[in-house]
């Protein structure tokens, strides 16, 4: 089996404020394989987006603070990575994507301005001009295919230490270069006339436009690893799907590997691989998105399936959880999920469950995990 | 796209003016000043009460006491005053703005950045602390009156205001989604303060230091108003300097124009700058500079795909003095 992208072992991040600690994410592993959709689902305030800002260490710290743990992307550890090293990982090692698609866009510049930084960065870390992110001893070639149609600039040969002279003419001609690449990357997110949108500012531009450039200038750095933060959230529904078809489309063009987070069932359906859960900074169950959805191993996870609305039935109120989320800060003893756990016993209220387990049965190549201890028999009780 | 507001307009062109006028008084000073002052003709050789004429069509603002054109008088301070203004609005944006960018981007509790942050916003507290008109009185009454004193008590007292200010930007700015954004494709710090924090404080800062300019130039005048009338002949060109000594040889019942022109001078100078940075506001900001562009029709582009849905139709694509 190759090496993963992406490994997160055993993760916990605080946030400080005054004396209260807030257990953001505690002790969650998992692993991201190259070319494989991971998607995250939790509620509101689960630790989602901190552990999706954490991964690339963009969280400020302080207030956030990585207690423990190891971010292993393509075999160096990201916690060790001093901090100002760091804006060599990202964009063309980790690239992002977040959910507020008005404000992630600089609203003083115009659309190719922001998409050619993201370009060159890419151009100028591929011909040496820049310092750039080396991964650790065993290079690993995330590429599996060629972007089609934008192959030809961006994979130039890497010429570290090259004739300076090279390289004064390669900067000459990149302005050149930058205008096509912009204007690939956004027929690459399907968006039409891109000339005319080259010159317009984000304001002027809806949702659904500004979060497919943000698609954009994340892609043009092609890089290894994806994060999606709710990428489709703040989006309408009819948007919400263009969104979401272009972005299956592109899986299979780009051929990254992608960490989707989002609260909703239905687009991580459409879209991940593998699927984990979150629960009050937790990673409670973990595993194929097929496996996880026929037979979840968390009464979490089953409670939370219930409770989608389906359509075409309305046989009876739709069920719900009871209670709410416990705050970060104080969290109950034991499994934290026992005040609401229909399958609560008295083992739950005192010892907390394992990280995450195999559960006995699945299938070795890949495993479906749970934090339950009763994981085996969440499938079968009603 | 000025004329769009015909006071962002007037104090368009008042700047250019004001420019132009004090460019050519000091490349070629016959163009716009009738009379040269040479330090012989300024000295008394009659008594001065006989020598004042009011304003007529040969001496268009009067003449002073010692029967010198006022208008040649006002006009040769010009190119001092709008240097005075612009050199200590300028070094208190850049000593200041610097500062603050400095307090502002890198203030993360428990770095070096924290610490360098806290000196310079304390350091600004104690300059904050007095007013600053009384502080630069001071400051010129301990080195004594001269330009150079004037220009450095005026800078000492104004770059505090501007540590704030940008200071104030830099912190709502770089917690913005865009910045993180940016930081998360890569882009390095240094790039992120000029590329993504500068470009978005550029614009409220900029503002106010053309305002800013106006309010300098009374303040100096003011103070050399203050210690002017200490001073023989011959005086320095400068306004605030003018009336002093006029208000003290003339009262303004004797002579009003005496008082009254090198205050319209500065009134319409610091006028001039206001509403040109009022104007510049609205140019600097992308929204309603397209807005400004619209309500005049200057261009109309073709309307753009299904998918773009713009706030304005016009893509003028040289919009103004772009970023």
């Amino acid at each position: 089996m190759t090496d993963p992208v992406l490994s997160v072992e055993r993760l916990s991040v605080d946030y400080r404020s005054g004396t209260e600690r807030v257990h953001a994410v505690t002790d969650v592993s998992f692993t991201i394989p190259p070319g494989r959709v991971v998607g995250i689902v939790g509620e509101t305030g689960c630790g989602k987006s901190t552990l999706a800002q954490a991964i690339p260490r963009l969280l400020p710290e302080p207030p956030a603070e990585i207690v423990s743990g190891h971010i292993v992307f393509r075999g160096t550890d990201l916690v060790a990575v001093p901090r100002r090293r760091l804006p060599l990982v990202r964009g063309t090692g980790i690239g992002m994507i977040f959910q507020e698609p008005l404000n992630s866009l600089n609203p003083a510049l115009r659309v190719y301005d922001q998409v050619a930084e993201a370009v060159q960065i890419r151009h100028w870390r591929d011909i040496g001009l820049l310092p750039t992110f080396r991964g650790g001893s065993k290079p690993f070639d995330y590429s599996r295919r060629p972007l089609p149609e934008t192959s030809a600039v961006l994979s130039r040969p890497i010429t570290p230490g090259g004739a300076v002279a090279e390289k004064a003419q390669r900067r000459l001609t990149d302005r050149l270069d930058a205008r096509e690449e912009v204007l690939r990357y956004l027929r690459l997110v399907r968006i039409q006339d891109p000339e005319t949108v080259l010159d317009r500012y984000p304001h002027e531009l809806s949702g659904g436009m500004r979060q497919r450039i943000m698609i954009a200038m994340a892609l043009s750095e092609r890089p290894s690893l994806l994060i999606a933060d709710e990428p489709t959230s703040a989006l309408d529904v009819t948007i919400q799907a263009q969104v979401l078809t272009l972005m299956k489309e592109l899986i299979d063009e780009v051929q990254a590997s992608i960490l989707f987070i989002s609260h909703d069932f239905g687009v991580i359906a459409e879209i991940a691989d593998d699927l984990g859960v979150m629960y009050a900074g937790r990673l409670v169950e973990f595993g194929p998105v097929a496996d996880v959805f026929r037979t979840p191993r968390h009464p979490y996870t089953r409670g939370l399936l219930r409770a989608v609305p389906e359509r075409y039935k309305s046989d009876g109120p739709l069920e719900v959880i009871p209670g709410s989320v416990p705050h970060l800060a104080r969290l109950p003893a034991g499994c934290s999920y026992h005040p609401r756990c229909p399958l609560a016993q008295d083992l739950c209220r005192v010892d907390p469950p394992p990280a995450l387990r195999t559960v006995k049965g699945s299938a070795e190549r890949a495993p479906h995990q749970s934090a339950c201890h009763f994981a085996e028999e969440v499938g079968t009780t009603p | 796209m000025l004329r769009a507001n015909p006071l962002t307009f007037l104090g368009f062109v008042l700047v250019v003016l004001l420019v132009v006028a004090a460019v050519l008084v000091v490349l070629s000073p016959q163009l716009l000043v009738p009379y040269r002052a040479t330090q012989e003709t300024k000295a008394y050789t009659v008594p001065p009460t006989l020598l004042r004429w009011p304003p007529s069509l040969v001496h268009p603002f009067g003449t002073d006491e010692t029967s010198f054109d006022l208008y040649s008088e006002v006009m040769l301070a010009l190119p001092l005053d709008l240097a005075i203004g612009l050199f200590i609005a300028g070094s208190a944006l850049l000593l200041g703005g610097a500062l603050g960018l400095v307090a502002g981007f890198w203030d993360r509790p428990g770095t070096i950045g924290a610490v360098a942050s806290a000196a310079i916003l304390r350091t600004t507290d104690v300059f904050l602390a007095f007013p600053s008109l009384l502080l630069a009185l001071a400051i010129v009454a301990a080195l004594g009156f001269n330009l150079n004193a004037l220009l450095l008590a005026l800078v000492l007292t104004w770059w505090p205001y501007y540590v704030r200010l940008v200071r104030g930007e830099v912190l709502a700015i770089r917690h913005l989604p865009y910045v993180t954004a940016a930081r998360a494709a890569g882009v390095g710090e240094l790039r992120i303060l000029g590329r993504h924090v500068v470009r978005n404080l550029l614009e409220p800062v900029v503002v106010y230091f053309t305002l800013d300019i106006g309010t300098v130039l009374v303040s100096f005048s003011t103070i050399s108003f203050v210690f002017g009338a200490a001073i023989a002949y011959p005086r320095p060109p400068e306004w605030g300097n003018m009336l002093s000594t006029f208000q003290v040889n003339q009262p303004i019942t004797h002579a009003w124009w005496l008082i009254a022109f090198p205050a319209l001078a500065i009134f319409v100078t610091a006028l001039a700058f206001s509403l040109f940075g009022d104007g510049l506001r609205d140019v600097l900001d992308p929204r309603t500079r397209r807005a400004l562009v619209q309500s005049q029709g200057v261009s109309a582009a073709p309307p753009p795909s299904e998918l773009a849905q713009p706030t304005g139709p016009a893509a003028e694509s040289a919009g103004g003095s772009g970023p």
